[in-house]
C-alpha cells in the first residue's frame, strides 16, 4: 500500500527534524502556506532566495526552507534583499519576518524599498507582540495590552494598519489576511510572488504563549476564533462607517497596481550607460 | 490508501496547539491516548468515514504533520 | 571588458577618483553607499564609471542598508564594497560583524575624517583605526590597509578586493580626507598586469547535505545563492554545514576561534609593511598620509648624521607584531606617529617595548599631519 506523504516534505531542509515554533504558533501555517503557493505555481525552491531578519517568524525559512536562505540582522532583510535581487534579478526574492522586525526596528527600510518598487515579496507576519524575547511591547501591540515592559497596559498609540503604510509608501501590490485565511493567504502570495514589483503581505497570526497566554487573550483557538469573528473582507469595509470598522480587521487585497519597478529601470539605465560607453570607445573617445 | 495521515512526532499536541481538532467540523479526531517522543498528544483518526478531504486539518497545521489524500473531483467541491 | 573596466595611463588624479577606479579594475560590479563628505567622489565616480562595464551604485537609505545590500550582492556572487567616513562606519558596524560571522567578502573603503562624532567632515585624521578592528561585539579579525597616497588609494584598492575575495572576509581600505582628496600622479597599468583574484565556490552539483561551505581555517568555498546550493547563510553561531547551533558551547568556541584563525593563520602572506631601517638606531613607525612626514623627517636627520629609519604599516590589521619585534630587536628608540592621540600605538609598545625605547608623537594639532621639523625635533631629543 502506498503511504501518503505530505507533499511539501519535499520543501523541507532535510536536516530539519521539526518546526521551531511553540504549539499553536501561526508561523507554521504561514510558511506552509508559503509553501503551497510555490507548490501551485509549479516553481521549484532553487528558483528563490528567502531571507528573513531576527525574530520567531524569521525562523519561518530558516533553517525549515530547503533554499537559499540568508538569515540576517534584526530589521535589515530588506535591505540584504536588495543587494541579492539586484545581483540574480532572474531569481524570486521572499523576505518573512515579523512585525517587530520589519516595521519597529527596520520601518525605514520597508517604507524606502516599497518606495522604491524593487521586484521582492516582503512577507510580514505581525503577532502583534516581541515573541522571542518573551512578550514585550511591539509598536503593533494594541493601547492597553499589558505585556512584560508595558506591565500597567501599553501606553503608546500603535500601527494599526502596516499595510495602509506600505500602500503610502508605493508598494505594487499588498494584501492582508489572517491565520485563520490561509487558502486566501496563499492564493495572494502567488499573485505576490509573480508581481513584477513590490509585493507586501501582512499576516495577523497568533502567539498564544507570549500574547494568548501570557495577556490573557487565550490560546491559539480562541485567538483563531477571534480573527474570524473580528475580520471583514476590503469589499464589506467600505460599506461601514468607521465608527463600524472599530476593532474590525480588514482583510483582502488593497492594491494590485502596476508602475516602473526598479530592477527593469537598473537594467535599462545599464543598457543605456554602457552602450554610450561602448560607442565612446569605438569612436576613439574612450 | 488511507484518507489521512498524521505523523505523530512534528505534532506539538492536541491540547496545546488543537487547530486540527478545532478546524474539523466533522469530528474526524481527537487526542491520543499517548504521547509522542516529545511529550505531545497528537490527535488519532477517530471517524475516518466522516472526512470530507476538506484539507482544513492538513492546510492550518503549523506543523505539516497530516496529510490528507486528494479529493477525488466530485462535483461543486472545492 | 578588460579595456573598458581598466583606464590604462598616466594621470593627475584625486585619491578618492583612484580608489574608484581601483575597484573597477578588481572587477567591482555593485557598490552601495550613503552620501558622506569625504567620501562622496568615490560614490559619484563609481555612479558614474560602474554602470558602462554593467554593475551600478546604489545610493541607499542609510550606511546600515548600504552594508547590507553590499553583503546581500556578494552571496549573489558579485565582488561589492561600500564607501564612506566614520558616522557611517559606526552605522555599519553590526552588519560588518555580520559580514565576518558568515565570511561574505566585500570593500569597506572609510574616509576618515574629524572626529569623535559629526567632528570635522574635511579633516582627515586617523581617528577610527581600532574601530575597525574592535568596533563590532565579539572576538573577531579584520584585514585593514592604509594607503598614503593617490596612487595607493588605487593600488590598495585592488589588493583590498583580493584579499576579501581570497580569504572570504570583509576589509577595510582606512584612508582619510587627506589622501583621499590629495590629487597627484597616478599610474594605471595594463588591465593584463593587475592581478585579481577571485572567490572560490563549491563545485556545481555539490550535494548541499555534504558541502562544508563555513569555518575552515583554510577558507571554505563560497556556497553563493542562485546555483542550487541551498545554503543556509546565518549568522546565529553554526557548524562547517551552516547549520545553526545555540546549545553547545564547544560550536560557539569553534565558530569564535576558526573565523580568528582563517585570518591568523595566513597573516604572513596578508601582512604588508615597508621597510627602511637598515643600520637605523631610532626607527620612525606610521602608517598611512603621516609616512609621508615620517619619510622627509627621517631623510633629513640622515642628512644631519643621525641614523634614523622608518617601518610603515601598509596593513594595520591583523596587527603585524612580528613585523615591530623584528625592527623593534634591531632599533635603541622607536617612535611611533599617528594622526590621533595614540590608537595603534599601544599595540606596536606592546611589541617593541622589550626591546627598544618606545615613545609617541601627535600631531602638534590633532587633525594636522605631524610636522617634519617636529619630528626632527623629538628625534634629537630621544638621540641625546
Amino acid at each position: 500500500m502506498n503511504e501518503l506523504v505530505h507533499p511539501y516534505h519535499r520543501f523541507i531542509r532535510p536536516t530539519v527534524t521539526h518546526t521551531t515554533f511553540c504549539p499553536g504558533c501561526g508561523d507554521g501555517t504561514v510558511a506552509q502556506s508559503i509553501l503551497r503557493a510555490i507548490d501551485g505555481l509549479g516553481m521549484d525552491m532553487d528558483d528563490f532566495v528567502f531571507v528573513s531578519g531576527i525574530g520567531c517568524a524569521a525562523w519561518i525559512p530558516s533553517p525549515l526552507f530547503n533554499a537559499d536562505v540568508l538569515h540576517t540582522t534584526h530589521g535589515r532583510p530588506i535591505a540584504f534583499a536588495f543587494g541579492i535581487k539586484m545581483g540574480l534579478p532572474d531569481k524570486k526574492v521572499m523576505v518573512v519576518s515579523g512585525d517587530g522586525d520589519l516595521v519597529a526596528i527596520g520601518g525605514n527600510h520597508l517604507i524606502q524599498n516599497a518606495r522604491r518598487n524593487i521586484e521582492m515579496v516582503v512577507l510580514c507576519v505581525n503577532n502583534g507582540i516581541y515573541g522571542m524575547t518573551g512578550g514585550q511591547a511591539a509598536p503593533t501591540t494594541p493601547m492597553g495590552v499589558k505585556t512584560t515592559t508595558t506591565p500597567y497596559g501599553a501606553f503608546e498609540n500603535f500601527f494599526e494598519d502596516i499595510s495602509g503604510l506600505v500602500i503610502a509608501a508605493g508598494a505594487s501590490f499588498v494584501a492582508r489576511w489572517t491565520t485563520a485565511h490561509p487558502r486566501q493567504l496563499t492564493a495572494s502570495i502567488k499573485k505576490a510572488i509573480q508581481k513584477k514589483g513590490f509585493a507586501f503581505i501582512e499576516v495577523i497570526s497568533q502567539c498564544p504563549v507570549q500574547f494568548g497566554r501570557k495577556m490573557g487573550m487565550g490560546n491559539a483557538i480562541q485567538m483563531l476564533e477571534d480573527y474570524k469573528k473580528r475580520s471583514i473582507s476590503i469589499k464589506e469595509a467600505k460599506k461601514l462607517s468607521p465608527e463600524e470598522l472599530k476593532d474590525r480587521m480588514v482583510v483582502g487585497e488593497f492594491v494590485d497596481l502596476d508602475k516602473p519597478e526598479m530592477v527593469e529601470e537598473v537594467t535599462r539605465m545599464i543598457r543605456r550607460a554602457s552602450g554610450e560607453a561602448q560607442e565612446a570607445v569605438d569612436t576613439g573617445r574612450g | 490508501m488511507a484518507t489521512l495521515r498524521i505523523y505523530d512526532e512534528l505534532c506539538k499536541g492536541a491540547e496545546e496547539c488543537g487547530i486540527c481538532l478545532y478546524v474539523c467540523k466533522e469530528e474526524v479526531f481527537q487526542p491520543s491516548e499517548t504521547l509522542n517522543q516529545k511529550g505531545y498528544r497528537p490527535p488519532v483518526v477517530v471517524n475516518e468515514d466522516q472526512c470530507t478531504q476538506c484539507e482544513n486539518c492538513m492546510i492550518f497545521c503549523p506543523d505539516l504533520a497530516i496529510v490528507v489524500s486528494e479529493k477525488k473531483r466530485k462535483k461543486g467541491s472545492k | 571588458m578588460g579595456e573598458k573596466r581598466v583606464r590604462t595611463g598616466r594621470y593627475f588624479m584625486m585619491g578618492n577618483v583612484a580608489c574608484a577606479e581601483g575597484a573597477l579594475a578588481a572587477g567591482c560590479e555593485f557598490a552601495a553607499g550613503y552620501p558622506i563628505t569625504p567620501a562622496t567622489e568615490i560614490a559619484n565616480h563609481l555612479a558614474e564609471k560602474l554602470p558602462q562595464v554593467g554593475g551600478a551604485f546604489f545610493q541607499m537609505e542609510d550606511e546600515i542598508s548600504s552594508i547590507a545590500a553590499v553583503i546581500g550582492a556578494s552571496w549573489a556572487g558579485k565582488k561589492a564594497m561600500t564607501v564612506t567616513s566614520g558616522p557611517g562606519i559606526s552605522l555599519m558596524l553590526e552588519n560588518i560583524g555580520f559580514a565576518i560571522g558568515v565570511e561574505t567578502p566585500c570593500v569597506i573603503v572609510n574616509v576618515q575624517r574629524g572626529a569623535p562624532t559629526t567632528g570635522m567632515p574635511t579633516i582627515g585624521i586617523q581617528g577610527d583605526m581600532v574601530q575597525a578592528k574592535h568596533g563590532s561585539h565579539g572576538d573577531y579579525e579584520i584585514i585593514a590597509l592604509c594607503p598614503s597616497s593617490p596612487q595607493e588609494m588605487f593600488d590598495h584598492t585592488v589588493i583590498a578586493f583580493n584579499y576579501a575575495e581570497k580569504y572570504r572576509t570583509p576589509v577595510f581600505l582606512l584612508s582619510d580626507a587627506f589622501v583621499g582628496h590629495m590629487r597627484e600622479e597616478v599610474v594605471i597599468p595594463e588591465a593584463e598586469k593587475i592581478e585579481t583574484v577571485c572567490r572560490n565556490i563549491p563545485e556545481p552539483g555539490t550535494d548541499p547535505l555534504k558541502m562544508k561551505g563555513f569555518l575552515d581555517e583554510d577558507v571554505a568555498p563560497m556556497p553563493i545563492f542562485g546555483k542550487g546550493f541551498k545554503a543556509h547563510v546565518t549568522s546565529s553561531c553554526h557548524d562547517e554545514y551552516g547549520k545553526r547551533n545555540l546549545i553547545d558551547i564547544s560550536a560557539l568556541d569553534k565558530f569564535v576561534r576558526r573565523l580568528s584563525n582563517k585570518i591568523l593563520k595566513h597573516k604572513e602572506e596578508i601582512t604588508l609593511v615597508e621597510r627602511d631601517y637598515e643600520d637605523a638606531e631610532i626607527v620612525l613607525v606610521s602608517y598611512g598620509g603621516v609616512s609621508r612626514a615620517a619619510a622627509a623627517a627621517a631623510s633629513q636627520a640622515r642628512k644631519r648624521g643621525i641614523p634614523v629609519g622608518t617601518l610603515r604599516l601598509i596593513t594595520v590589521w591583523p596587527f603585524p607584531g612580528e613585523e615591530i619585534e623584528k625592527m623593534a630587536r634591531r632599533a635603541k628608540q622607536v617612535i611611533v606617529l599617528e594622526n590621533n592621540l595614540g590608537q595603534v600605538y599601544p599595540y606596536i609598545k606592546a611589541e617593541a617595548a622589550h626591546f627598544a625605547e618606545v615613545s609617541f608623537l601627535p600631531p602638534r594639532l590633532v587633525g594636522e599631519i605631524q610636522d617634519p621639523e617636529d619630528i626632527l625635533r623629538k628625534i634629537e631629543e630621544v638621540s641625546k
